[in-house]
């Protein structure tokens, strides 16, 4: 070990351009990591926090026309069964509904959200994003809009617009209502579609007393989709204890684009992965074969002296080791110090040019790193794992050197 | 065989081919080697001393013959087993390049021991205790880069004999050596030969060793032209 070390030290140049080798892959894999996994987690919360929650239980009967979900008219009943059930972290009840906002000539398709405002919370991260105005009470009969509606329909706070809502079984209702806040999120399709108003007035426009068209759920412990499985448990149970009329839809049918990101970057993350522990296990190779040829006639001394190959393959793959985990430590410390220093700072903004693009397919315009234990420790193993088999071949070479040739060698 | 017969030959052969040239280093070897000899090969530049050592030290394999060391036929030898009999029962003195430059001079004596697995204690008092009685244990923890050519050839005299083995191939130790500092090489070994019983083989063209050796054999163009029992 010390004689490896010092072999390492005797030729500080080759040593670094090997430590680099291994360091920049890890480094690299670590940062592409925190990209995806902070992309994912932004896609997560942005999908789940703002509009889907974890899951939802639905009526399951398919009737009625346009994208109208049938009403579950006594929702209590659910709620009740839910609050018995352990790791569910809230629910809330919501009421879905296809409408027209109407605003002089101009008018737009959305849907309303009823919600209960003071539920809202735990579930949902929309009266942090609340531009302008103030976010509802359940006492209000306004309602709040995204800023892509209101640019759309040139309206503000304060200002009033018509909705006419549309429901197969209870058939049309309007009411005016007055502009209560306006909020802005990453997604635009959702801030042109979408609007919220406490759950009696989304009642009132589908002449329901008590009904929703959806239990929206939060479960407890899920910081993005890594914890998919707490989520499927709970999605089991529900499944087996509530009655057939209801059917549990989990974020991967309400949101499927996430559930599509995953499907993309995981076999995107592993293509980088083997590019760049190909190159590095290149650059491994060669300095290795280099420093074996360099000390052909040290590597003869040994062999003459009596060591046997396995003898001298162990000592260029202790040598290779000792380097490649150097730089695989380093090189996680370098990926993680950056994931911590960009989180530390509240993320990365993109460009303005990025910043609308992100907002336009649904996605934060402010990058953020998340990066977990687990992936920092695999790609800094397999990177060094992968040097030292990098290392075998000139190890190898090195052991089957004709002792009285390697002495005479001249480099 | 006699109880003290340590290496035996039988027509030994050596011919290096460069593509379709042949050259014939050793042309049928017949010789035996006791334990306890002090003895030398000489013979002109390529009259084959080198080779006919690097075969007798299992460094390289003969084209035809066959070397017995203790009675055990060296052909018939994988590498591995090769470099444990080099290892347990050769000890090698070259003429240059004798040491491993990253490690000490402790740690060159010891190195042998280590690949024998003997344990770090043992074999830094071993490596000690041998450098005390060569008179360079001051150098012991310098490295080799930082200690003269004759101190080095000590050095490689040492790592030679500490394990104690049947015998000591010695290629020409004295060819980058001064007048006095080879005197000096070639009294050590002598002292080690007459108070340890060390064997030792030379190859050799330098006068001043010949002189002190109690068996001198001569090759001329591969074949043994005179053995000679002072």
């Amino acid at each position: 070990m010390k004689a490896a070390i010092r072999h390492l030290k005797r030729n500080r140049r080759r040593s670094i351009l090997t430590l680099l080798a291994v360091l920049i892959p890890v480094y690299s894999l670590v940062v592409m990591f925190g990209l995806a996994g902070g992309n994912l987690r932004d896609m997560f919360d942005t999908a789940t926090r703002l509009d889907t929650g974890h899951l939802q239980i639905r009526h399951a009967e398919r009737r009625g026309m346009g994208s109208a979900l049938p009403l579950i008219e006594d929702p209590d009943e659910i709620i009740s069964t839910l609050d018995r059930i352990e790791g569910i972290a809230w629910r809330t009840l919501r009421l879905d509904l296809p409408a027209i906002a109407s605003v002089g000539e101009r008018s737009q398709a959305i849907v309303v959200q009823g919600v209960v405002p003071e539920e809202i919370d735990p579930i949902s991260s929309m009266r942090g994003l609340i531009l302008a105005g103030r976010y509802l009470t359940s006492k209000d009969e306004g309602v709040v809009i995204g800023e892509e509606l209101a640019k759309l329909l040139k309206i503000d706070v304060g200002d009033e617009m018509v909705i006419l809502g549309v429901h197969p079984e209870t058939g049309v209702g309007a009411l005016k209502v007055p502009i209560l806040g306006i909020y802005s999120t990453p997604a635009a399709a959702m801030g042109r579609t979408i609007i919220q108003a406490p759950l009696d007035v989304a009642r009132r426009l589908a002449h329901s007393i008590a009904g929703a068209t959806a239990v929206v759920v939060r479960v407890a412990g899920v910081t993005g989709p890594w914890d998919a499985r707490r989520i499927d448990r709970v999605v089991a149970e529900l499944r087996a204890i509530l009655p057939s009329d209801y059917e549990v839809l989990d974020w991967r049918r309400l949101a499927p684009q996430v559930a599509s990101y995953m499907a993309i970057i995981k076999p995107a993350l592993f293509i980088f992965a083997a590019v760049f522990f190909g190159l590095g296990a290149l650059v491994v190779l060669n300095t290795v074969y280099l420093s074996v040829i360099e000390r052909t006639r040290e590597l003869g001394l040994i062999i003459s002296l009596g060591a046997s190959q396995w003898r001298v393959i162990r000592m260029i793959l202790l040598e290779a080791g000792i380097i490649s985990a150097t730089g695989a430590v380093y090189g996680a410390l370098a990926g993680v110090s950056l994931v911590w220093i960009v989180e530390a700072f509240g993320g990365l903004p993109l460009p303005a040019a990025f910043s609308s693009m992100m907002k336009a397919i649904g996605m934060n315009p402010v990058l953020h790193l998340r990066v977990s234990f687990s992936q920092v420790a695999l790609s800094a193993a397999a990177m060094a794992g992968v040097a030292v088999i990098a290392a075998w071949y000139p190890a190898r070479r090195a052991s089957r050197l004709e002792p009285v040739e390697a002495m005479r060698y001249v480099g | 065989m006699s109880d003290n017969r340590l290496i035996e030959t039988e027509g030994l052969h050596k011919v290096y081919r460069t593509g379709t040239v042949e050259t014939p280093a050793l042309r049928g070897v017949d010789l035996e080697l006791h334990s306890g000899e002090f003895t030398a090969i000489a013979g002109p530049s390529g009259s084959g001393k080198s080779t006919l050592l690097h075969l007798l030290g299992g460094l390289d394999r003969p084209t035809s013959g066959e070397t017995f060391l203790e009675g055990r036929a060296m052909s018939k030898l994988s590498k591995d087993e090769l470099a444990k009999l080099r290892l347990t029962r050769i000890g090698f003195v070259f003429q240059a390049y004798n040491l491993i430059p990253v490690l000490t001079v402790l740690e060159n004596t010891a190195f042998v021991l280590e690949l024998q697995g003997v344990v770090r204690t043992e074999r830094i008092e071993r490596a000690r205790k041998i450098l005390a009685e060569l008179g360079i244990e001051q150098y012991a923890d310098r490295y080799p880069n930082r200690i003269s050519g004759g101190e080095q050839q000590r050095v490689a005299v040492a790592r030679a004999v500490v394990a104690g083995p049947s015998i000591v191939l010695a290629d020409e130790p004295t060819a980058n050596l001064d007048t006095g500092t080879s005197l000096e090489l070639i009294d050590l070994m002598r002292r080690l030969n007459s108070e340890k019983g060390a064997t030792f083989l030379f190859a050799t063209h330098d006068s001043r060793l010949l002189d002190r050796v109690s068996r001198l054999i001569t090759l001329e163009d591969g074949r043994i032209t005179s053995d000679e029992t002072r």
